[in-house]
C-alpha cells in the first residue's frame, strides 16, 4: 500500500513531480507536504482520488494525492 | 457617448445620441436593454428584426488593464433567447476611445450583398466587401490591415457566418499579427451574416483620451486593481494563468472527473498528461512559438500563446482549455499538435470551437469519424467549409448534429453545447449551463473557481453558489473585464465602483453597482420569458441525470426545483 503523489504547475519545483509514499502512520496531507517540503502557500488545490480535500483531512494510506496551484477557470 | 446605427436594408449609416435608457450600460448589459426595447423576442434571429450589437464594456476605451472585451450581442440562432459573447483585441478599446457606445446593426440586405464597415474617427461608411467575401477570417483579417493599416482592428465573419451556420462566432485582431480572438458562442456570427456584415475595420483611434470625471480617483483605483493582479498568486508572473494559460486548468478538471471525453461519456481521459497546460508551455517554447503574450493592450496578465509546428510555424494563437477539452479530450486526441490543427480550421471557418467539438463528438458516436483519429475528424471539418450538407449539420452545432444523426447523447444546454466541464462532477456548472439565459455557458458562472466554497459532487449550495456567479459573470461583461482579472474586483467591489466613477462621475455606490448587475440577469431573463422560453428550458439534458459518469461514476442529481429557485433571490 501506498500514496501516489503529484505535483502540478510550477508549484515546489525542487520537489519531485511524481513520486510514491510508503506511510507508516495516518497522516494529514499538511504533514505529508511538510515531509515532501512543499510550500504550503503555493497550493491552491488539493485532490486524493478525485475529490477535493482540505490541508487538515487525513491521507489514506492507499491513495492518489495531488496537489494543484491556484487555479481558477478558463 | 454615440450610438452607430447600420441600416443593412437601406446601406446606410447614422451616428445618434446616446438614449438616457443606455447612458449607464456597457456590454453585456447594453446588449440585454437594447434586445429587450428594440427587437420582437420572438423574432427570427437570422431574419430581419434581429439586431446586432456590438459594445465595449464601461471600462473600454480607459486604458484599464484586461478590461478592454468587445461583447457583440444578439438574439442567438441557437438558444432563441439573449446572447452576448465577448473576445479580447483591440477592437473594444478602440471603440471605446473613439466615445462609441455601440455599433447596432440593423435589418437585412438583398442577399448575397456583402459589406465592410469602416469606422474613421467619426466617420463611417459601408464599402462593399469585394474579394474579401468567401474568405476565412485569417487572409479577411490579413487582406483588410494591408488595405487600412497594420494598427486597425477587424472584426470578421468566415464561411461559417456567411453561410449562416449556428455554430458561427465572430473573430477580433488583437495587437500586432493576432488573428483569432473569438466573440465564439451563441452562432452571433450567422447573425452578422444575417446582416451581410463580413467585418467590421475600427481604425486606431488618434484622438486625444477624453476626459476623465475624477482623474484622481480614477487613476488610484486602477493602480490598485493592476497591482492586486500582479501580486494575485494564480496571475502573477509566476502564477499559473501567465505561465500556462487557460490549459493550465486540463489537469485538474481531469483529475477531479470532470474533462469532457469521448462524446461526455467520461470525466478522464488517460492521455490528459499530453494536453497539459506545462506540455503547451514546454512544446511551444522549445520550438519558438509564443508563450505569456496579451491579446489587449495593458494587460498585466499575458496569458496568451501562439503554439508552432515542428517547423516553428505559428500554428495557432491561442490554444485554450476549452478548445483543447471540447476538440481534444472530447474527440480522444491525444496530443496538442491534433488540437491546434482542428482549432486553427476552426478560426479561420469562424466556428466555436466549443460548438464545433461538441458536434464532432456527437459524430463520431454517429460513426461518421473515429475518437482519436485525426485524419477523419479532419475530413469533416473539411465540409463545413466546403458547405456540403454534412458540414452544415456539424457547423449548426451540437443539438442540430445530434437530431440529424440520431445521437441521445447531446451536451448542450438551451441549444447551446456545454463548455469543457462535465456538469456531473462538477454541478454547479450544471446549474449555470441549465439556468444561465446565456444557454451552457461557462463564462455565464464557473463554479471551478469556487471548489473551496461548496462541494462540486454535492448538491447543497449550487443554486445559491451559481447565482452568485451568475451576477459577477454579468459585472464582468458588462465592464469589458476580462473573467481572469476578477479576483482583485470581487474582493474588493469598491475597486471597480471608484473606476467607473471616476471615468463618468456617477457616484455609485457599491448596492447600486450591485443592483446594476443584477438588473443585467432580469433583463435578459425578460426577454427569454418573451421569446417563449419556460422553467422547461432551463434543464439539464435527461441522460446526464441516467447516465453515470466515470471515474466516479455520478450523476447530475441537482433537482429541476432548485434550478427553478435559482433566481428566487435575484
Amino acid at each position: 500500500m501506498a500514496v501516489e503523489i503529484e505535483l502540478f504547475g510550477n508549484i515546489s519545483p525542487h520537489v519531485q513531480r511524481l513520486s510514491s509514499l510508503s506511510l507508516e502512520r495516518s497522516m494529514t496531507v499538511s504533514e505529508v507536504m511538510d515531509l515532501l517540503g512543499i510550500d504550503a502557500q503555493e497550493v491552491g488545490l488539493i485532490v486524493i482520488d478525485g475529490v477535493q480535500h482540505e490541508i487538515e483531512d487525513p491521507v489514506p494510506l492507499d491513495c492518489r494525492l495531488c496537489f494543484f496551484p491556484y487555479l481558477s477557470g478558463g | 457617448m454615440k450610438l452607430l446605427r447600420v441600416d443593412m436594408d437601406q446601406l446606410l449609416v447614422k451616428w445618434e445620441p446616446v438614449p438616457a435608457l443606455y447612458e449607464r450600460l456597457g456590454g453585456r448589459a447594453l446588449i440585454a436593454r437594447l434586445l429587450l426595447e428594440e427587437v420582437p423576442a420572438t423574432c427570427d434571429a437570422l431574419g430581419p428584426h434581429n439586431k446586432l450589437i456590438i459594445a465595449p464594456g464601461l471600462l473600454g476605451g480607459w486604458s484599464v488593464s484586461a478590461a478592454g472585451r468587445l461583447s457583440v450581442g444578439g438574439k442567438s440562432p441557437l438558444t432563441g433567447g439573449v446572447k452576448e459573447a465577448n473576445a479580447g483585441g483591440t477592437a473594444g478599446d478602440a471603440l471605446g476611445r473613439l466615445d462609441i457606445k455601440a455599433v447596432v446593426g440593423e435589418g437585412q440586405p438583398a442577399r448575397n450583398s456583402w459589406h465592410i464597415l469602416y469606422i474613421h474617427e467619426d466617420t463611417a461608411e459601408l464599402l462593399p466587401a469585394g474579394d474579401v467575401q468567401g474568405l476565412g477570417t485569417y487572409a479577411t483579417s490579413d487582406r483588410l490591415q494591408e488595405r487600412f493599416g497594420p494598427d486597425s482592428s477587424v472584426i470578421s465573419i468566415g464561411q461559417a457566418g456567411e453561410g449562416l451556420m449556428c455554430g458561427a462566432g465572430v473573430c477580433v485582431t488583437g495587437e500586432g499579427n493576432q488573428r483569432s480572438n473569438h466573440a465564439a458562442r451563441g452562432g452571433l456570427g450567422a447573425v452578422m451574416g444575417s446582416k451581410g456584415l463580413k467585418a467590421i475595420v475600427i481604425d486606431k483611434p488618434q484622438a486625444k483620451p477624453l476626459p476623465l470625471a475624477d482623474e484622481q480617483l480614477f487613476r488610484s483605483a486602477a493602480r490598485t486593481y493592476a497591482q492586486k493582479l500582479i501580486n494575485d498568486p494564480k496571475l502573477g508572473r509566476s502564477g499559473s494563468q501567465h505561465l500556462y494559460g487557460t490549459a493550465s486548468i486540463v489537469a485538474a478538471v481531469n483529475e477531479i472527473g470532470s474533462l469532457p471525453t469521448r462524446n461526455f461519456s467520461a470525466g478522464s481521459f488517460e492521455a490528459s498528461p499530453q494536453l497539459r497546460g506545462t506540455v503547451l508551455r514546454e512544446v511551444t517554447l522549445a520550438r519558438g512559438g509564443e508563450a505569456g503574450t496579451r491579446c489587449m493592450h495593458g494587460c498585466v496578465i499575458a496569458c496568451r500563446n501562439v503554439y508552432a509546428d515542428e517547423e516553428g510555424k505559428a500554428i495557432v494563437g491561442t490554444l485554450q482549455y476549452e478548445t483543447i477539452s471540447l476538440v481534444g479530450s472530447n474527440l480522444g486526441l491525444d496530443n496538442l499538435d491534433a488540437v491546434a490543427r482542428l482549432n486553427y480550421m476552426c478560426n479561420d471557418f469562424g466556428l466555436d470551437t466549443i460548438e464545433t467539438g461538441a458536434a464532432l463528438g456527437v459524430a463520431v458516436e454517429a460513426g461518421l469519424a473515429k475518437f482519436g483519429d485525426l485524419d477523419s475528424l479532419l475530413a469533416l471539418l473539411e465540409q463545413v467549409g466546403q458547405g456540403t450538407a454534412l458540414g452544415r449539420v456539424i457547423g449548426n452545432g451540437v443539438v442540430t448534429a445530434g437530431r440529424v444523426l440520431g445521437v441521445r447523447r447531446v451536451p448542450a444546454c438551451l441549444g447551446q453545447a456545454m463548455p469543457g466541464y462535465d456538469p456531473r462532477s462538477l454541478k454547479g456548472n450544471g446549474v449555470t449551463y441549465a439556468t444561465s439565459p446565456q444557454g451552457a455557458d461557462h463564462t455565464a458562472g464557473n463554479a471551478f473557481g469556487a471548489r473551496n466554497e461548496v462541494n462540486p459532487l454535492g448538491v447543497q449550495g449550487q443554486k445559491e453558489l451559481s447565482l452568485k456567479l451568475q451576477i459577477i459573470a454579468a459585472m464582468l461583461d458588462s465592464t469589458g473585464l476580462c473573467l481572469f482579472a476578477r479576483p482583485p474586483i470581487i474582493a474588493d467591489p469598491q475597486l471597480m465602483v471608484d473606476m467607473l466613477n471616476g471615468i463618468y462621475g456617477w457616484g455609485w455606490t457599491k448596492e447600486e453597482f450591485d443592483r446594476f448587475n443584477r438588473d443585467v440577469l432580469r433583463t435578459e431573463l425578460e426577454f427569454n420569458r418573451r421569446a417563449g422560453i419556460t422553467a422547461a428550458d432551463y434543464r439539464i439534458p435527461e441522460y446526464m441525470r441516467e447516465e453515470p459518469l466515470p471515474p466516479h461514476n455520478v450523476v447530475f442529481d441537482v433537482p429541476d426545483a432548485d434550478l427553478d429557485a435559482v433566481f428566487e433571490t435575484l
